[in-house]
């Protein structure tokens, strides 16, 4: 903090008078709109999310299809909507330990009120229609409670809910066993199949729809969804691309329409070759398709940055600055490594990758992260390096290009494996493809030192348009399937509605803690709760409805899984409150409070999910199954504190 | 800066105090000070560590009531049961620690409380764009360019921190804005900034209490001076009636002072 | 707030009131489940008079040596305490085995003292000492993790202390020189299950685990690799305290393998987890399951699952009380040194409707 405001200082003075800042040195004042995006919390968990998809879609064959998402997805909603509502509690500066306990004890409590008295033992015979609301109020009680314990007795809330936490554990096992003679209690579905006997199912198949209905996949057969996919995906790239230039390179004052001729012909060609991709099946095919692609990538963006940009006048020279040596050499000696271990254990050629602890394994991983970390290093020598000049950016980018092509071949030679034959291949390519475009890019065209509001504009929305295309594209492809897979015996991919209430969840929260008074307050209450006092925050309330909100989230994780698995079991959900938190902080948020993101808890729900699915779908030894938990978390949040810092260093 | 004893200045003092006076059991934490504070006018209050200075803000903002004296704002006798009742009758403090959260934006910070807000209840939001653009002007106001009212307050500099606080206090309607040591973390230039702001305010027609140990920042900006030590008022004098040599000597405790004085003159010279 | 405050106390005081007032029909059996230790030594201390008469006959000098101070607890059958240290009251397997115990405990009028270690062998060893320092007249002990636990009920071997092992532990009763053990061997079982898929015509086996480094669970799973003809996949799934994932665990594998057939889950959760999972994903398999519970039961019933391995636990809770009790007071020794086996039995679609009468009285 001390360095930030010394420098803080001498900008400062700059800014003191408005004239100095006009013609002063308009790099400091201007931060582009990347560096402002990197400084959310979320980011970091989005880019690890990303990566850690890619990760297990390279090694597993059923992760990357519509039903590995579709499972991934049912294990994060639940995990989301507790990991989002305890994220805000954690920015408000609170924990809640007893969130895990209280889902598995307000589901209970609505089957308690459910269940037949005169069937076998126990239970209310209420109908759904009132046994939600009792046990909604329940859960507001029980929020209020611990808000009110934390505030009165100024504990720790660490304490006070850890106590919240062994009496629900308790309170759950005591009744059931009270009242049912049993340690769960069941049956949800008991509700239907009596029906006649007790004149009407009480709502059952209404909130049956409502919180656990399913959608088969398999039954929505559209054959025109591949072009669709297609179509919807591409554009959606090539408007975020252009998003992008918009946001980095300075716009001509006379757009050049020289430009739109190889734009269109690279457009065409992206589409002829993603769809000559789409329909080979064999490794040729897909070495043709990836050039034609590659190719059609290079033109296409040249072809853009012509039409609209302004070329660069001086494009610096080349200098030897070990800033960016260390990390050129870092990089060159990675990737040389990576090369070298996927040779020297190249022992026997068993056909399964998948299994880790194969020769064949150890190698795939030593080579993907060796490979990853001397990609990453280049792309760090060519951002140093490009700050004084845009020759060595451009050079070091190329290095880098070529070094993600020799790699594509060299998998494609080496591996055994089918999969890294032609996906990791083809996607190796591409990536190659895109960084030699934006060499040559970087290379030509003038980069914006200075904010224009107009072209911010307009690239926010052709990114917004954008990646809703790719959203629909990815949903239209998991959504839908054709009868060419079925008749080859996919597996049966149900979407529930869980997924739906977990995106609508965090969608609200993410609106509440961002546009809505109580997110400022609850920025504030954990930011500094004792200014928030002073300024006439009503701190106590806000933390109160905090943990309200905890436990509304928990009563709606509780239905969910009530209607899911028939019976709550007493040790449903208990210890699970880990599992939520470690969520927030892989999403970014701080554990000291005042910081974070519902966006990036939601995310890394996700991180979560794909670490618990990709590791039996990668048919990794179940044993070591934590070992691979915790590394990928533990990236994960150093990725996350790195990318921040580096964000803040830059401010 | 003698002009800043303007044509605002009226016949009523904003804030009148007469021998007030603190108790805390049987500790005399505060006691006989008498002061005004008129519009237009920075009455400081000068002390060294433990003279009472904080006693004394926390009795004008509320947060603790007086035990003797009489405590009149604008005429009328009153005496403030919380902090919230003395900002609602116009008396905003900006404490040393600024009341502000370092890692919320500029924006958020300014209007925090007291969101401006879009909507029909029970659905309501925060009309970000007016809240920004007005946190932008009335930090224009003051005289401070903020490039980006998103960057977090914690990225701002000691004196720019300061500016926000007494712009928010301005913008929400105090009367008297009390500043409690707004200098004393800061390094001179910095300081300087801070005192600037403070004559600004006062211009706008505030009544200003500035509260510091250091004589050289309050004697150019100050109308009146209110000199504290160990409880008891030293003295309140305008700005006529004192020099800032006699201040400093004041605010030591007079005698104390000149008699080290001798004794050290009587040390060197003999 | 007060208004708040007085409307949730209604709120909470009706819905107590209305899920109370359907257990009425079964009070009786929820005032014997819900005994607890303390209230179970107080019943023996009101009965004091009547069980000196009964236990008379059981004095016996001999014992005094071994057993210290104790001895003169001895002669009175209402004074003796037994403790059965367990490693989990989770699921509803321990709360069977509990009631096995109330029930013996009651039968031949001694003190119980029911002490579950939540999974954690560290507490277990916490618990044989603290069961030693009372001056426990004999301990029923189930052995999740045998290194840890040994040298502490051996200890209590050589007090002089009766110990018996239950549950888990048929390796290693001997080695502590326990008189004997009540339970089912795991491999036993997990043998039993493996000729099971044979006869099912099973080709490749996924035997889910709802816990690490449970040996028990690990057991089940070796006897399946013993019997069964085909190929044995055996993988860690997920906790029964998530479900979901326990259930996209078991998706996951069965989509990476599709040649996988059959599946044993080795808990009662699992293998619901387990058909669960094969519903979702329109996969025809054949399932197993370890113990039991009602909806499992339900299944099995309507033919969803194929069969489930019950162990009969309800024995494990009253054999070891009425053993000690018997070694105490009568010294008779069980077992002549082989372990007293209490499954496997099979509940298939035959049998599931009496068994599923008898699960409700809590008792299988």
């Amino acid at each position: 903090m001390s360095d930030v405001s010394t420098v803080d200082a001498s900008e400062q003075e700059a800014r003191q008078s408005p004239s100095a800042v006009a013609d002063g040195d308009e790099r400091l004042a201007y931060r582009g709109v990347f560096t402002r995006l990197l400084v959310r919390p979320e980011i970091g968990a989005t880019i690890a999310a990303m990566a850690i998809w890619v990760f297990f879609w390279a090694v597993s064959v059923p992760f990357g299809l519509a039903s590995g998402a579709a499972s991934v997805l049912d294990v994060a909603s639940t995990l989301g909507i507790m990991a989002v509502a305890v994220s805000m509690l954690m920015i408000g500066g609170e924990f809640d330990l007893s969130s895990g306990a209280a889902t598995g004890a307000l589901g209970m409590i609505t089957l308690l009120l459910v269940r037949d008295f005169t069937g076998e033992m126990g239970g209310a015979g209420f109908s759904l229609w009132i046994a939600l609301p009792i046990s909604f109020a329940f859960a507001i009680g029980l929020g209020w409670f611990n808000g009110t314990m934390v505030n009165r007795t100024s504990l720790p809330s660490f304490i006070v809910t850890l106590a919240s936490f062994f009496i629900l554990k308790g309170a759950k096992l005591g009744f059931s066993k009270l009242l049912v003679d049993q340690i769960q209690v069941g049956k949800m579905d008991d509700l239907a199949l009596n029906a006649d006997t007790r004149g009407g199912d009480k709502g059952y198949a209404f909130f049956q729809r409502l919180f656990a209905g399913e959608w088969v996949r398999n039954e929505h057969v559209w054959s025109g969804r591949d072009l669709l996919y297609t179509v919807a995906t591409l554009a959606g790239i090539c408007l975020i691309v252009l998003a992008v230039y918009e946001f980095r390179f300075a716009r001509r004052q006379q757009m050049n329409a020289g430009g739109v001729i190889p734009f269109i012909l690279g457009l065409a060609g992206l589409v002829a070759g993603q769809l000559y991709l789409h329909n080979t099946d064999d490794t040729t095919g897909n070495w043709i398709g990836s050039a034609i692609i590659a190719f059609s990538i290079l033109l296409t963006g040249f072809g853009l940055a012509l039409w609209r940009y302004e070329p660069l006048a001086d494009r610096g020279s080349f200098n030897l600055d070990p800033s960016w040596l260390k990390w050129f050499g870092a990089g060159v000696a990675a990737l040389v490594l990576s090369v070298i271990a996927a040779r020297a254990l190249d022992a026997d050629n068993s056909d399964n990758i998948y299994l880790l602890f194969t020769e064949q394994g150890i190698r795939a991983i030593l080579f993907i992260s060796l490979a990853a970390a001397g990609a990453v290093m280049l792309l760090m020598a060519a951002n140093i390096a490009g700050r004084s000049s845009q020759l060595m950016r451009s050079a070091l980018l190329f290095d880098a290009a070529v070094a993600t092509a020799l790699m594509a071949f060299f998998i494609r030679s080496q591996s055994a494996s089918p999969k890294f034959r032609s996906e990791v291949f083809s996607v190796m390519l591409v990536i190659a493809a895109v960084m030699v475009t934006w060499a040559a890019v970087t290379y030509i065209f003038r980069e914006r030192r200075e904010p224009d509001a107009q072209a911010d504009a307009f690239a926010q929305r052709v990114l917004l348009v954008g990646m809703l295309s790719v959203i629909v594209g990815v949903g239209t492809r998991l959504l839908f399937t054709v009868q060419n897979e079925i008749d080859n015996g996919i597996s049966r991919t149900v979407f529930s509605v869980r997924t739906l209430w977990f995106i609508l969840f965090a969608a609200v929260c993410t609106w509440v803690l961002g546009r809505t008074p109580f997110g400022s307050w609850v920025f504030a209450v954990g930011g500094n709760k004792d200014a928030a006092r002073q300024i006439g925050v009503p701190a106590g309330r806000t933390k109160t409805q905090l943990f309200m909100l905890v436990s509304v989230a928990a009563w709606l994780v509780g239905t969910l899984l009530a209607f899911r698995l028939n019976t709550i079991q007493a040790s449903t959900g208990d210890g699970e409150e880990f599992e939520y938190i470690i969520a927030a902080v892989v999403g970014g948020t701080a554990l000291t409070g005042g910081y974070g993101s519902t966006l990036g808890a939601a995310i890394g729900a996700v991180i979560m999910a794909m670490s618990f699915q990709g590791i039996p779908a990668s048919r990794w030894n179940s044993d070591w199954r934590f070992v691979f938990l915790g590394v990928i978390l533990l990236v994960a949040v150093i990725a996350n504190n790195f990318i921040r810092s580096k964000a803040e260093a830059s401010r | 800066m003698s002009e800043s004893i303007s044509e605002s200045r009226s016949e009523t003092p904003l804030l009148e105090l007469d021998n007030i006076g603190k108790y805390y059991g049987n500790i005399i934490a505060l006691t006989g000070v008498t002061t005004e504070v008129r519009a237009g006018e920075v009455t400081c209050v000068l002390g060294d560590n433990g003279a009472g200075k904080s006693t004394f803000i926390k009795i004008l903002a509320g947060v603790h009531q007086h035990d003797e004296g009489t405590f009149k704002l604008e005429g009328d006798e009153v005496s403030f049961d919380s902090p919230r009742d003395a900002l609602n009758r116009g008396i905003a403090a900006v404490y040393q620690d600024l009341a502000m959260v370092p890692l919320m934006s500029v924006w958020r910070n300014f209007f925090l409380g007291a969101e401006p807000r879009k909507g029909v209840w029970p659905l309501t939001w925060i009309d970000k764009g007016t809240a920004k653009r007005t946190a932008k002007e009335e930090m224009a106001k003051m005289g401070i360019d903020i490039r980006d009212t998103e960057q977090p307050v914690g990225t701002l500099s000691g004196g720019e921190r300061q500016s926000v606080a007494i712009a928010r206090a301005v913008y929400f309607g105090a009367k008297v804005l009390i500043l409690d040591e707004p200098t004393s973390a800061l390094g001179v230039k910095q300081s300087g900034v801070v005192l600037r702001y403070i004559v600004e305010a006062a211009k706008r027609g505030l009544g200003v209490i500035f509260i510091t140990h250091n004589p050289a920042h309050a004697y150019p900006v100050g109308d009146r001076f209110l000199i504290l030590n160990r409880g008891h008022s030293m003295g309140n004098f305008a700005k006529d009636e004192v020099s800032q040599s006699e201040l400093t000597q004041l605010m030591a405790g007079g005698a104390e002072l000149e008699q080290l004085q001798h004794e050290l003159a009587a040390a060197t010279g003999g | 707030m007060k208004n708040l405050k007085s409307l949730l106390a209604l709120l909470f005081a009706i819905a107590l009131l209305a899920a109370a007032c359907g257990s009425d029909d079964d009070a009786a059996s929820d005032d014997a489940s819900a005994d607890d230790a303390a209230e179970a030594s107080d019943d023996s201390s009101d009965d004091d008079a009547a069980s000196d008469d009964e236990a008379d006959e059981g004095d016996d000098d001999a014992m005094a040596d071994d057993e210290g101070e104790a001895d003169v607890d001895l002669s009175q059958g209402g004074d003796l305490t037994f403790h059965m240290i367990t490693h989990s009251e989770d699921g509803p397997f321990w709360s069977v085995v509990k009631k096995g115990m109330d029930a013996a405990c009651e039968d031949v009028d001694v003190s119980c003292v029911w002490m579950p270690g939540n999974n954690d062998p560290t507490q277990m060893v916490t618990d044989i000492q603290t069961a030693i320092g009372e001056g426990s007249s004999g301990i029923a002990a189930s052995l999740p993790s045998p290194d840890q636990l040994i040298p502490e009920l051996q200890k209590a071997v050589a007090e002089g202390i009766p110990v018996y092992t239950l549950n888990s532990g048929a390796n290693d009763y001997g080695t502590i020189g326990a008189t004997t053990h009540v339970g089912q061997s795991e491999d036993v079982a997990g043998e039993g299950a493996g000729l099971r898929f044979n006869d099912l015509g099973a080709t490749k086996v996924l035997c889910g685990r709802q816990e690490q480094s449970n040996v028990g669970l690990e057991e089940r799973c070796n006897g399946l690799k013993a019997t069964f003809d085909g190929e044995v996949v055996d993988e860690f799934v997920g906790l029964d305290a998530d479900q979901t994932e326990q259930i996209n665990g078991v998706k996951a594998i069965l989509e990476a393998d599709p040649d996988i057939d059959g599946f044993l889950g080795v808990g009662p959760v699992i293998a619901m987890s387990g058909l669960q999972a094969a519903t979702d994903l329109g996969r025809d398999l054949h399932i197993g399951g370890f113990d039991m519970t009602p909806e499992l039961l339900d299944a099995i019933e309507a033919g969803d699952i194929a069969f489930t391995v019950d162990q009969q636990q309800y024995l494990q809770g009253y054999l070891p009380i009425i053993l000690m009790y018997l070694e105490v007071t009568n010294q008779n020794q069980a077992g002549g040194g082989l372990p007293i086996l209490t499954g496997p039995g099979f509940v298939t679609p035959d049998n599931a409707a009496a068994v599923k009468e008898l699960s409700a009285a809590g008792t299988r």
